[in-house]
């Protein structure tokens, strides 16, 4: 294989990229997110975990409270954000459908220490952001009013759990374990996916056009030529993870290792590339190519997730600083398969440029 | 032949087509990676996610207690003795030191201990759960019940914040409003035994369980729970019917977007293109195989979930629409990158058009402008009504049957086998639609099409700009207005500008200015009438809608829009069509802002 071939091919595929401006539909794409961004964050983060809407809000609720007296007013006494006020039922119901308060809790005159459970009905305002922050507020207050009340009736358990001291948290909830433990492997995964649909692309074009026979009468062999496809779509793949960190680390997110986090990128990516190629010779046509490769590319993700110490997880470690020397060795063997595969595709694109070759 | 059986043939040689190609090589490797796909799973489910494994690290002094952490994967867990964690306590992001717990005064701190927060809560729940005595462990239950609120465009128009915050005087309600609430019964009506069962139910059930739950109608927060279990409902749930009814939908689309574009590769449509069928025939007979997969994808999942088959309707729509860009996309791109590309571009603008306004189903009337909203409503029993139906899916209706209308017209030779760049071969479709004979009729059709297009974009900016604080959204909301209605404006005369230079004199643009201003007017007028009666009564439908109210004004300002975009290109040529277009908006904006504040003070 020549060097100097690979670099010509690569160069007309970049060209081609960039006369088509069709990459530019990628920032555009960016862009686009991005609007949606603050809109996206605060809805991801809460589909992740739901609790965090919490964090959104720091306007005071009026809940509504029917029924018994309970000790369970001297738990929302304790709260600053929730104001209590004791209505009849009906205007209570009345008062939540007209957004006057927030929700409705209706407690029975169970006394605390009674045989039975205490059955208290929540009345809240259907699939709503409001109610869902809500929900979240009331479920602290319940929770510690279950601490009481499990303290009350401690004399009918029989086991205890081991007890532990919290400290008093400061400070909101976080997007921590979203953001590094969620948005930036699947940032960093993104931009391989798309290199290896693009060499799909690549390739199935050249076959589909038949450009094929210009490109081999020149004293580019075929296999340099795929070489020069694949190397056009590796490169793209730590350009665009370098620059979703760059662009994270702007936005105040830090993230640690960049170097051997593009690394294991850049290996995983060119992974996928080889097996998309693989498939793309196989099929020499786009529609089937893209179709058994993404069916492919969901096996492989699922499978690679279910294994620990995965490129992914590493990832995850690399960016929070818990990775240890360890990755060096999953990197390794990541490499080595991608090397075996690199050494398939070879194999398999010399023997098809030779019946090429003998055809003519 | 008549038009029926040359779409039947066409439609007969399209499926025995894609079925040979697909059929004879992927079928057997696509079966093979089914089966793996499955073995693949039942693997993930046996040894879990791995994703979050170690992030954080954790010192414990105390097996007992490190037995609780141990579970959870994301700590790595290390057991010393108590002076030598504390002397290295800057290397862990939690420490345990004789049951008390001390987190790293840092972010990763703070998320580990909410994460051990969590975990320290379900132990306790496992251990109350194994009381022999239930209602010892388990005092406290809760019984959920929803109201229905909705939010009329009022409370948003007097710009007044719309949620339920407390405020000195107490709340009161309204009279004479909903029906009798019966208070409940304080005795619980449910086993002992069925709570026991319901509880080790929710211990074992899967993170995913709330999504599933959103899908099968009956979610897990029917019945009584404990506090523990209460989970906050989420509008955002609604993104799984992204997942489950549009994405499988989208792929289908994909062949036929390819089937399209292998007919202009190598010319390999000329064949077709040759025979006595007119176009039209070819592509409904192009397209009717898979509008017929994606109807039987769509009803297999409904039926695979147990949804009523009603569900099935405002799908209808959502299909056309993503054939008819399918057909579009794939006649205009030039390779098949281009085509990737944009087809991804494209695909993240419908799903966020489809999705973002089923986030305010049930509170708000904005959210019927997605057909989505309305399968929502399907689902959760409540269904829709026959005018909700047309308010959600005529705009999708009209732009599909536009734009295989313009996908017809353009499927002849010339258009599918040229090389030009990506905008000029869609400007070349657009100008392929005007009629030489007749410019300023085409140019008045023209423009009444676009409105279904003018209107979708408007309502995503409604969507975009509806949570941001009030006069900044209207702002924002008036520009980007007034520069989509120009921009539509001047799609017409670009076309024809590039096309036919001779054709752009001062009289021509003055008669094609007119004819597209009336045209645009009576699209506007004739759209709006038949379906978003609801939205213009609101403000925000005030500032898209404002040149609705008097008749000449809004004639004259849409006239001019396009006098002054067409000057420039008059003048300056086609590079001067941006600075055209962005004077055109200023103009606009300005009218409709001077009219807005007019109007409001």
């Amino acid at each position: 294989m020549n060097g100097r071939h690979i670099g010509i091919i690569a160069k007309k595929e970049f060209l081609g990229l960039s006369s088509e401006k069709t990459i530019l539909f990628a920032v555009l794409l960016q862009v686009f997110i991005a609007m949606f961004s603050s809109f996206l964050m605060v809805g991801l983060t809460a589909m992740y975990d739901p609790e965090a809407i919490e964090s959104y809000s720091a306007t005071t609720y009026g809940v509504g409270y029917t029924g018994a007296d309970s000790p369970l007013i001297d738990e929302f006494a304790k709260r600053d954000d929730l104001v209590l006020y004791r209505m009849d039922l009906q205007t209570a119901i009345d008062a939540l459908s007209d957004r006057q308060i927030a929700a409705v809790v209706h407690v029975p005159d169970t006394p605390p220490d009674a045989e039975g459970p205490i059955t208290i009905t929540l009345y809240l305002i259907q699939n709503d952001l409001q109610s869902s922050i809500i929900n979240v507020k009331l479920k602290e207050v319940l929770q510690s009013y279950e601490r009481e009340l499990r303290e009350v009736r401690a004399d009918r358990m029989v086991s205890y759990p081991i007890g532990l001291n919290f400290p008093k948290a400061s400070g909101g909830e976080s997007f921590f374990e979203f953001v590094y433990g969620l948005l930036i492997p699947l940032l960093v995964l993104l931009p391989a996916i798309v290199s290896a649909a693009l060499i799909i692309d690549l390739i199935t074009e050249e076959y589909q056009r038949q450009t094929l026979e210009t490109l081999i009468s020149t004293p580019i062999t075929y296999t340099e030529m795929i070489w020069g496809k694949i190397a056009t779509c590796a490169v793209l793949v730590p350009v665009q993870a370098g620059a979703w960190l760059l662009l994270l680390g702007l936005n105040g997110i830090a993230v640690g290792n960049i170097a051997a986090i593009l690394l294991h990128a850049s290996v995983g990516g060119l992974f996928l590339i080889l097996l998309a190629a693989i498939v793309a010779l196989h099929y020499r046509e786009r529609t089937s190519a893209q179709f058994v490769f993404s069916t492919a590319l969901v096996v492989v993700f699922l499978f690679v997730m279910a294994v620990p110490y995965n490129p992914l997880n590493l990832i995850v470690r690399l960016a929070v600083d818990t990775a240890g020397p360890i990755h060096w060795l999953i990197l390794a063997l990541t490499a080595g398969a991608t090397v075996l595969l690199g050494w398939a595709a070879t194999a398999y694109a010399q023997k098809i440029g030779e019946s090429g070759q003998k055809e003519r | 032949m008549s038009r029926a059986s040359s779409i039947w043939t066409i439609a007969v040689w399209e499926m025995n087509r894609s079925m040979t190609t697909m059929g004879r090589h992927v079928l057997p490797l696509a079966a093979g990676l089914l089966v793996l796909l499955v073995l693949v799973m039942g693997f993930a489910a046996s040894s879990g996610v791995h994703m979050q494994d170690g992030i954080y690290r954790i010192g414990i002094d105390d097996p007992e207690v490190a037995r609780i952490v141990a579970p959870d994967n994301r700590f790595t867990l290390y057991l010393d003795d108590g002076p030598a964690l504390w002397e290295n306590r800057f290397a862990y992001d939690i420490i345990i030191l004789n049951g008390e717990v001390y987190a790293a005064e840092t972010e990763k701190g703070l998320a580990a201990l909410k994460t051990l927060k969590r975990d320290y809560d379900g132990y306790v729940s496992r251990v109350a759960a194994g009381e022999p005595d239930l209602f010892a462990g388990y005092p406290l239950w809760i019984d959920l019940e929803y109201v229905k609120s909705e939010l009329d465009f009022q409370t948003v128009m007097s710009g007044e914040q719309a949620s339920p915050t407390a405020d000195t005087r107490v709340p009161r309600a309204t009279p004479g409003s909903v029906e009798a609430v019966t208070p409940p019964p304080s005795a619980m009506l449910v086993s002992e035994d069925d709570l026991r069962v319901h509880l080790a139910e929710a211990r074992s059930d899967h993170p995913m369980s709330r999504y599933t739950g959103i899908l099968s109608g009956s979610s897990a927060t029917d019945g009584l729970l404990v506090p523990s279990e209460l989970s906050p409902p989420l509008p955002y749930d609604a993104l799984i019917l992204v997942f489950v009814f549009i994405f499988p939908l989208y792929f289908t689309s994909q062949f036929f977007m390819m089937s399209v574009m292998n007919e202009r590769v190598g010319r390999a449509g000329e064949a077709l293109l040759s025979t006595p069928i007119r176009s039209s025939a070819i592509v409904i007979g192009k397209a009717l195989p898979y509008f017929g997969l994606m109807l039987i994808i769509a009803g297999a999942i409904t039926v695979f979930i147990g949804a009523p088959l009603t569900i099935l309707l405002p799908l209808i729509p959502v299909i056309l629409f993503f054939l008819a860009n399918a057909l579009i996309i794939g006649m205009a791109s030039r390779s098949f990158k281009e085509l990737s590309f944009v087809s991804i571009f494209f695909s993240t603008l419908a799903t966020s058009y489809l999705f973002f306004p089923t986030i305010f189903a049930n509170t708000h009337v904005i959210s019927i402008i997605s057909p989505l909203t309305l399968i929502v409503l399907e689902l959760q029993g409540e269904g829709f009504t026959a005018m909700e139906y047309v308010y959600s899916t005529a705009l999708f209706f009209a732009t599909s049957i536009i734009l295989f209308y313009l996908g017809t017209i353009n499927f002849r030779e010339e258009r599918l086998f040229s090389e030009k760049p990506l905008t000029s071969r869609l400007a070349d479709f657009i100008s392929g639609a005007i009629n030489r004979d007749h410019p300023n009729l085409a140019l008045f059709i023209l423009a009444a099409f676009t409105i279904p297009f003018v209107f979708m974009a408007q309502m995503m900016t409604l969507v975009l700009f509806f949570n941001i604080p009030m006069p900044l959204s209207l702002v924002l909301l008036t520009v980007s207005a007034a520069f989509i209605e120009e921009f539509a404006k001047s799609i017409g005369i670009y076309a024809v500008a590039r096309e036919r230079p001779t054709f752009l004199t001062p009289k021509n643009l003055i008669f094609g200015a007119v004819a597209i201003g009336l045209g645009f007017l009576v699209g506007e007028k004739l759209l709006l009438f038949a379906t978003l009666a609801q939205i213009t009564e609101s403000i925000f439908g005030s500032v898209l809608f404002l040149s609705l109210q008097v008749l000449w004004m809004p004639l004259l300002l849409h006239i001019t829009g396009v006098l002054i975009t067409g000057g420039f290109l008059l003048l300056g040529g086609r590079h001067a069509y941006v600075p055209g277009l962005i004077a055109a908006s200023v103009v606009h904006s300005l009218y409709n802002l001077y009219f807005l504040t007019g109007g409001l003070l």
